[in-house]
C-alpha cells in the first residue's frame, strides 16, 4: 500500500494516499473537485480554473487542485462561498457560447458540463448578445468529428496529440471567444489512437462517427470486460444495449483503466472490434451448408468423429485458457493431434510500442502454457495422414491461402465450430455456433504474461452455447468453466498457487507467480 | 286422447318453452333500456334494421348474433371439460323448467273436460319450483369450481352459502302461505286469490300474507342472484364471480339462464302474492258470464290505449338535434300505420266472436286468453321491479348478506308462521 | 386521535331506519321519478347523440399525437431520445440520423409511436425540448382494423395537422 497522509478537507480529517495531486487523492476517496481540463493520464494543466481549491496555509487565497500535491496536514477547503462563485462563475463562462445543444449532442448524459451545471451552477443564463458561432461537424479524421461550438478548450484532445501519439495534430488556435480546436490545414488526425480523444473530451466537442446518433448514453448498459483485437488484452466497457423487439446490440467499445495492461487508453482498431459481435455470426448450426437444429448438428459431428480414421483438432489462439484446456482434454479423449496453427493472426510489423501488437489473437501465450504446438510443420504433419480436422473457431482462411485451403479440404472433412460466419465456416461440412467472448466468460493471458479474467458481458435473445458446452456436447469431459478452471490448476504448474476464481481486475501478471513457484 | 287433448297439450308445451325465452329479449331490453332511464341516460337505442330499432329490441338480436358467432372458448387450464360445459346447461335448463308448474290462466273447461293450464299438469305446484329453484344452483357452483380460478370458486361459494341461507326463509314463507292457501297446486292457489276479501279487497296473498310476501320477494331476489344479492358475481371484488372463464354462447346461457330465472320468479311471486293470472274483482266465472259485455269494453279500450301509445311513440321518437327528413319520425310513422292495422285486425276479430260463436266454449277461451295476458302483465311488472330494484340499491356486503338471511329473515318467517297458523286455527 | 382522524357519526341506528324497507321505498321513488320523467319524454337525458354531435374539445385534451414542422415544412424534431426515455408505456420507438434538410444537425429517421400501448400521459410533450411532439390534434376516437395500423410512423405524425391556433394552444397550459 502507498504511503497515506492526514489533512483535513473543509474542516474534517480525512486520510488520503500521498504524492498525489488534490484531484486524484480525493476522487479515490470519494471527494469530487470538479475540473474540465485535468486527466490523469495527460497530467495538470490548470487552465480551466474549475478546481480552484483554497488552501489555508498562507498561499495565495486559492490554488487549483489540479496542481497541488497532497500534505501532511493540509487544510483545504472547497466549499467556501467564494469557492462556489468562482465555480458558477466558470460555468457561466463556459457556457457564454455553448449552443446548449444537448438534444442532438452525443455525450448527453455523460457530459461534463451538465454535470457540473447541475451540481455547481444550476443558473439561467444572463446572456443577452449573440453567440460567438464556430464550426460544426468538422472531420478531423481517424473518424472523429469536432463541434467547436461545445468546446471548453480544456485541450486535453491537444495534449494527448502531443504527449501519448507524439504526432501533435491538433492545436488551439485564436484567441478568447475565437478561440478553437482545430487541425492544420490539410493534415488531419493520422494515429491509431485518434478515438482516445472522443473518450478524453469531457464535453461533447469531440464525438465518434461511427458512434454518431446511434444512440443515447443513457440507453447503454456498461458491462467490463477485454479486448480480443490484439494480444495486449486492453481492458474495455463494452456498451450495449437491447431495444424494443430487438435483441442485444453492441454501439462501442470505451478503454477501461488498468494501469497494468492499457492505462486510460485503447488503439482505433479494438475499438472497431465491436462490429464482429453483431454482424456476420454464425447464429444458426449448419450441416453441409444447409441450416439444420442443434441437435442434428451435434450428432452429425459425434458421427464424424467415431467414423473418422485420424482427427485433427485446430484450436484458436483467441480461445481462453478454459476453453483451449477443454478442447485438449476432448483432443486427447478422442486420440486427435492437437493444433493451434494460426500464422494468419500475426501481422508482422503492425505493432507499436504504446498497445498495439503484431499478434491479433487474443491468448496465444497460452499455447506456450498448456504446450499446444501452433507450428506450421506441426499442423502439416498432423493433417499428413488425417481425414478429419475439428477447427474450434480458428478461422483457418486467415491463415492460409485459398488454393491451400481448398487442396486440404480436398483431403479432410472439416467441421467448424465457430461464432462467426467466416471463410472457414461457410466451407465446413458441419458447423456449430458458439457464443463469442461478449457472450461467454473465461481467462486471457496477454503478451505481457498477464492473466486477465472477463466475464458475461451481455445476454442475447436466443444465447449460443459457448465454446466449453459445445465441446462438452461432442464429447468433451468437461462442462463448464469451473471444471476447466479445476483442471488446469492440476495440470499446469504455474497456475498451481493462482485461484482462478478470484482474479483481481487489474489481472495477475503470470510471470511473476512462476518465479514464485519455482522458488518454492 | 282427442285431438283437442293433443292440440292444447302443444300449446301449453310451446307456452312454457317460448314464453319464458321471448322474455329473455323482452327483459334484456328492459334492463337496459330501464337503467338508461333511471340514470338519465338513452341506453342501447341505435342498433337497427333498415332504420328500424324497434325502441332498441334490435340490439338483443345484434348482441344474440354476436355472441352466438363468437369462438367458443374453453381454457386449457379447465380440467373437467364436461362439468365446464354442463353448468350453463343445468343453469339454463333449470330455469326454464321451473316455470312449467305455474299457471297462466284458470283451468279451461271444454266440453265438460279440464284442462289445467300449465306447461305440465302436475300437483306438485309450488313444491315443483322450490326443487328446481335449489337446484339452479348446482349449475352455478359447478361453473366456479370447474374453472379452475380462484375468482370462480369464490363466486362460487358464495352462491352455494347464500342459495342455503335463503332457501330457509324462503321454504317458510311459503309454508305461511301455504297453512292460508291449504293446498300446495298452484291453479288453486290462483284460484283461491280470485275471492274477494270483506266483499271488496281481492283476497291476494299479499294482502293476506304481506310478511310472508316481503320475506318471499327478498329471498326470490337473492335466489335469481341479482342485485342487491348478486355477491356471486361482484365484480369489483371478483371480476366477473363463476362466469369468469366463460365467453361466447356459454356465457350467453348463464346471461339467458339469468333471465329465465329473473322471469321464473316473478311469475311465481305473481302466483303466490299477486292473484296469478286473476284480474282483481272479476273472477274467472265472471268474466264467463258477461263475456259479451267485456268484450265491447274491450273493443273501446283498445283503440284508446292505441291512441295514447301512437302519442307517445310520436312524441319521444325523435332525433334530439338538427337532422334534415328526421328518419327516427318517418320511423314512428311506420310503427303507428302498423299499430293501427293491428287494432283494427283486433277490433274485427272480436267483432267476429260477438256476432257468431259468442256463448260456450269461445267465452271460456277468450277469457283464458285475457287472463294470460293479465299474468304476462303482472309478471312483466314484476320483472321490473326486479329491474327498478337492481338499479336502485348497492349491492350488500356478504356478512350483511348472511345477517340479513339467518337473524332477520329466518325468526321473521318462523314468526310469521305461527302468526299465521294462530289466526287460521282461530277462524276455522 | 391525530388532528387528521375524523369520526364520522354513523347513521341508520333508531329503528325507522333500520328497519330499511321505508329507506329502500323512498330511494326507489327517488329513481323511479328518473324513470317515468324520462320515459314520458325522453328528450330531457343528459345524453350527447355522439356520432352525429361531435365533442368540443379543448386545446388542453392530450389527443393522438403528431410531429410539429419548421415553417419551411422541416421536422422540428432532432431525435433527442428524450420523448422515448421518459415514456412509462415504453411505446416510442426512434431511431436517429444525420440531418438532411440544412439545418443541425440530428434528425429521426424512424419515429413510431404504437398507440396501442400508448397511455395519453403526455410526458412525451412535457419531455419534448424542441415543442416537436404534440397531442393537439383533437383526435380522441383511434380506430384500425389490424395492430399494424395503430403504429403511427413518421409520415403519419406529420402528416396531422393541430385541431388548435398557436394562441389557443399555448392558452390551454402547454
Amino acid at each position: 500500500m502507498a504511503e497515506k497522509v492526514k489533512l483535513f478537507v473543509n474542516g474534517q480529517e480525512v486520510e488520503v494516499e500521498a504524492g498525489k495531486n488534490l484531484i486524484d487523492a480525493f476522487g479515490a476517496i470519494g471527494i469530487e473537485i470538479p475540473h474540465l481540463c485535468y486527466h490523469p493520464a495527460l497530467g495538470a494543466d490548470g487552465n480551466c480554473r474549475m478546481c480552484l481549491v483554497g488552501i489555508e496555509d498562507g498561499r495565495p487565497p486559492f490554488v487549483p487542485a489540479c496542481k497541488t500535491k497532497v500534505a501532511e496536514g493540509m487544510k483545504v477547503q472547497l466549499d467556501t462561498e467564494k469557492i462556489m462563485k468562482i465555480q458558477r462563475d466558470i460555468m457561466e463562462l463556459e457556457l457564454i457560447n455553448h449552443p446548449i445543444d444537448c438534444p442532438i449532442c452525443d455525450q448527453a448524459g455523460e457530459c461534463k458540463l451538465q454535470d457540473f451545471y447541475m451540481g455547481y451552477d444550476g443558473k439561467p443564463s444572463r446572456m443577452t448578445v449573440k453567440q460567438v458561432l464556430k464550426a460544426k461537424k468538422v472531420e478531423f479524421g481517424c473518424g472523429v468529428v469536432h463541434d467547436q461550438e461545445r468546446c471548453v478548450l480544456c485541450a486535453r484532445c491537444v495534449r494527448f496529440t502531443r504527449l501519448i501519439t507524439k504526432t501533435g495534430e491538433l492545436g488551439i488556435v485564436n484567441r478568447t471567444d475565437n478561440a478553437r480546436v482545430n487541425i492544420f490545414p490539410g493534415r488531419p488526425l493520422n494515429n491509431r489512437y485518434a478515438l482516445n480523444v472522443v473518450d478524453l473530451c469531457p464535453v461533447g466537442a469531440m464525438t465518434s462517427r461511427d458512434f454518431r446518433f446511434k444512440q443515447r448514453a443513457w440507453f447503454l448498459a456498461k458491462s467490463p470486460s477485454i479486448c480480443q483485437g490484439c494480444s495486449k488484452g486492453c481492458n474495455i466497457f463494452i456498451d450495449h444495449n437491447r431495444e424494443k423487439y430487438k435483441d442485444e446490440v453492441i454501439y462501442r467499445y470505451r478503454p477501461r483503466l488498468n494501469d497494468k495492461v492499457n492505462g486510460y487508453f485503447m488503439c482505433d482498431e479494438g475499438r472497431m472490434t465491436y462490429k464482429l459481435e453483431n454482424d456476420d455470426r454464425l447464429t444458426t448450426a449448419q450441416v453441409n451448408g444447409r441450416e439444420a437444429g442443434l441437435s442434428v448438428a451435434v450428432e452429425a459431428v459425434r458421427r464424424a468423429i467415431s467414423e473418422a480414421k485420424k482427427t485433427v483438432v485446430l484450436v484458436s489462439p483467441n480461445a481462453s485458457l478454459e476453453q483451449m484446456f477443454a478442447i485438449q482434454q476432448f483432443a486427447a479423449s478422442i486420440n486427435a493431434s492437437l493444433s493451434g496453427y494460426s500464422d494468419g493472426y500475426i501481422k508482422a510489423e503492425d505493432g507499436d510500442d504504446f498497445l498495439i501488437q503484431d499478434d491479433k489473437s487474443a491468448n496465444r501465450a497460452a499455447f506456450t502454457l498448456l504446450n499446444i504446438d501452433d507450428s506450421k510443420v506441426g499442423f502439416d504433419a498432423a493433417l499428413n495422414d488425417a481425414d478429419l480436422l475439428i477447427s474450434f473457431q480458428n478461422d483457418l482462411g486467415r491463415s492460409l491461402a485459398e488454393d491451400q485451403l481448398a487442396s486440404i479440404l480436398a483431403k479432410v472433412k472439416l467441421i467448424t465450430i465457430s461464432n462467426a460466419l467466416t471463410s472457414c465456416a461457410t466451407k465446413a461440412a458441419v458447423a456449430v455456433p458458439a457464443a463469442s467472448y461478449s457472450e461467454d466468460s473465461g481467462s486471457l493471458i496477454n503478451c505481457d504474461g498477464r492473466l486477465q479474467r472477463y466475464e458475461i458481458a451481455l445476454v442475447k435473445n436466443q444465447p449460443l452455447k459457448s465454446l466449453i458446452e459445445v465441446t462438452n456436447l461432442i464429447g468433451g469431459e468437461i462442462a463448464n468453466n469451473q471444471e476447466a478452471r479445476a483442471g488446469l490448476q492440476a495440470a499446469v504448474a504455474v497456475l498451481k498457487d493462482i485461484d482462478l476464481e478470484q482474479i483481481p481486475a487489474e489481472g495477475i501478471a503470470l510471470t511473476e507467480s512462476e518465479v514464485a513457484h519455482v522458488a518454492a | 286422447m282427442s285431438q283437442l287433448d293433443i292440440l292444447l297439450l302443444v300449446l301449453r308445451v310451446a307456452f312454457g318453452a317460448f314464453v319464458p325465452l321471448c322474455f329473455i329479449a323482452v327483459l334484456v331490453w328492459m334492463e337496459r333500456r330501464g337503467a338508461a332511464f333511471f340514470q338519465d341516460r338513452s341506453g342501447p337505442n341505435r342498433a337497427g334494421i333498415f332504420g328500424f330499432r324497434a325502441a332498441g329490441l334490435v340490439q338483443n338480436l345484434a348482441d344474440a348474433v354476436k355472441l352466438i358467432t363468437k369462438e367458443d372458448i374453453i381454457p386449457d387450464h379447465v380440467r373437467h371439460k364436461f362439468y365446464f360445459v354442463l353448468a350453463p346447461v343445468i343453469v339454463f335448463s333449470v330455469a326454464i323448467v321451473s316455470f312449467a308448474a305455474i299457471p297462466f290462466a284458470d283451468a279451461l273447461i271444454i266440453n265438460g273436460k279440464t284442462y289445467l293450464m300449465q306447461t305440465i299438469p302436475t300437483d306438485l305446484g309450488i313444491l315443483w319450483f322450490l326443487a328446481l329453484a335449489g337446484f339452479a344452483v348446482y349449475g352455478i357452483i359447478l361453473a366456479g369450481w370447474s374453472s379452475h380460478n380462484k375468482y370462480g370458486v369464490l363466486g362460487g361459494l358464495r352462491a352455494a352459502a347464500q342459495v342455503i341461507s335463503y332457501e330457509i326463509p324462503m321454504a317458510l314463507a311459503i309454508i305461511s302461505a301455504l297453512v292460508v292457501y291449504g293446498t300446495v297446486n298452484l291453479t288453486e292457489i290462483a284460484q283461491f286469490q280470485g275471492q274477494l276479501l270483506f266483499g271488496f279487497i281481492p283476497m291476494w296473498g299479499v294482502v293476506l300474507q304481506p310478511l310472508g310476501a316481503i320475506i318471499f320477494i327478498v329471498a326470490a331476489f337473492a335466489e335469481a342472484n341479482r342485485t342487491p344479492f348478486d355477491l356471486a358475481e361482484g365484480e369489483s371484488e371478483l371480476v366477473a364471480g363463476f362466469h369468469v372463464e366463460y365467453s361466447a354462447m356459454k356465457f350467453g346461457m348463464f346471461f339467458m339462464g339469468e333471465y329465465v330465472a329473473m322471469f321464473t320468479s316473478s311469475a311465481i311471486i305473481v302466483t303466490l302474492y299477486f292473484g296469478g293470472y286473476q284480474i282483481p274483482w272479476f273472477s274467472t266465472e265472471t268474466l264467463v258470464d258477461n263475456a259479451r259485455v267485456f268484450t265491447v269494453l274491450l273493443m273501446l279500450l283498445i283503440p284508446a290505449f292505441a291512441w295514447v301509445f301512437a302519442l307517445w311513440m310520436a312524441k319521444n321518437n325523435k332525433s334530439h338535434y338538427d337532422r334534415p327528413d328526421d328518419p327516427r319520425v318517418r320511423e314512428a310513422q311506420i310503427y303507428t300505420k302498423l299499430l293501427w292495422c293491428a287494432v283494427a285486425a283486433l277490433e274485427i276479430v272480436l267483432f267476429i266472436y260477438l256476432i257468431t260463436v259468442s256463448g260456450g266454449v269461445a267465452d271460456r277461451i277468450l277469457v283464458a286468453l285475457l287472463q294470460i295476458v293479465t299474468f304476462l302483465v303482472k309478471t312483466t311488472l314484476m320483472c321490473f321491479v326486479y329491474v327498478w330494484v337492481r338499479w336502485t340499491l348497492p349491492r350488500f356486503r356478504y356478512d350483511q348478506l348472511q345477517k340479513l338471511g339467518w337473524q332477520t329473515l329466518l325468526p321473521l318467517s318462523l314468526l310469521n308462521i305461527f302468526v299465521t297458523s294462530a289466526i287460521v286455527v282461530a277462524l276455522s | 386521535m391525530s388532528g387528521k382522524v375524523k369520526i364520522m357519526e354513523r347513521k341508520g341506528k333508531d329503528l325507522y331506519e333500520r328497519l330499511y324497507l321505508v329507506e329502500i321505498v323512498k330511494g326507489m321513488a327517488v329513481t323511479f321519478g328518473h324513470f317515468i320523467s324520462n320515459f314520458l319524454d325522453n328528450s330531457k337525458l343528459y345524453v350527447r347523440h355522439y356520432p352525429e354531435q361531435k365533442p368540443e374539445i379543448t386545446s388542453r385534451w392530450r389527443g393522438r399525437h403528431r410531429l410539429t414542422t419548421h415553417e419551411d415544412g422541416s421536422v422540428k424534431c432532432v431525435a433527442c431520445f428524450m420523448c422515448q426515455t421518459n415514456c412509462p408505456a415504453k411505446c416510442i420507438m426512434i431511431e436517429a440520423g444525420e440531418r438532411v434538410d440544412g439545418r443541425t444537425e440530428k434528425m429521426p429517421v424512424r419515429f413510431d409511436i404504437d398507440l396501442l400501448e400508448c397511455i395519453y400521459c403526455g410526458y412525451c410533450v412535457e419531455a419534448c425540448p424542441m415543442e416537436a411532439i404534440r397531442m393537439d390534434t383533437g383526435i380522441f376516437a383511434v380506430t384500425g382494423s389490424d395492430r399494424q395500423s395503430f403504429v403511427m410512423k413518421l409520415d403519419a405524425l406529420l402528416a396531422t395537422p393541430g385541431a388548435f391556433s398557436e394562441e389557443e394552444y399555448k392558452k390551454g397550459g402547454a
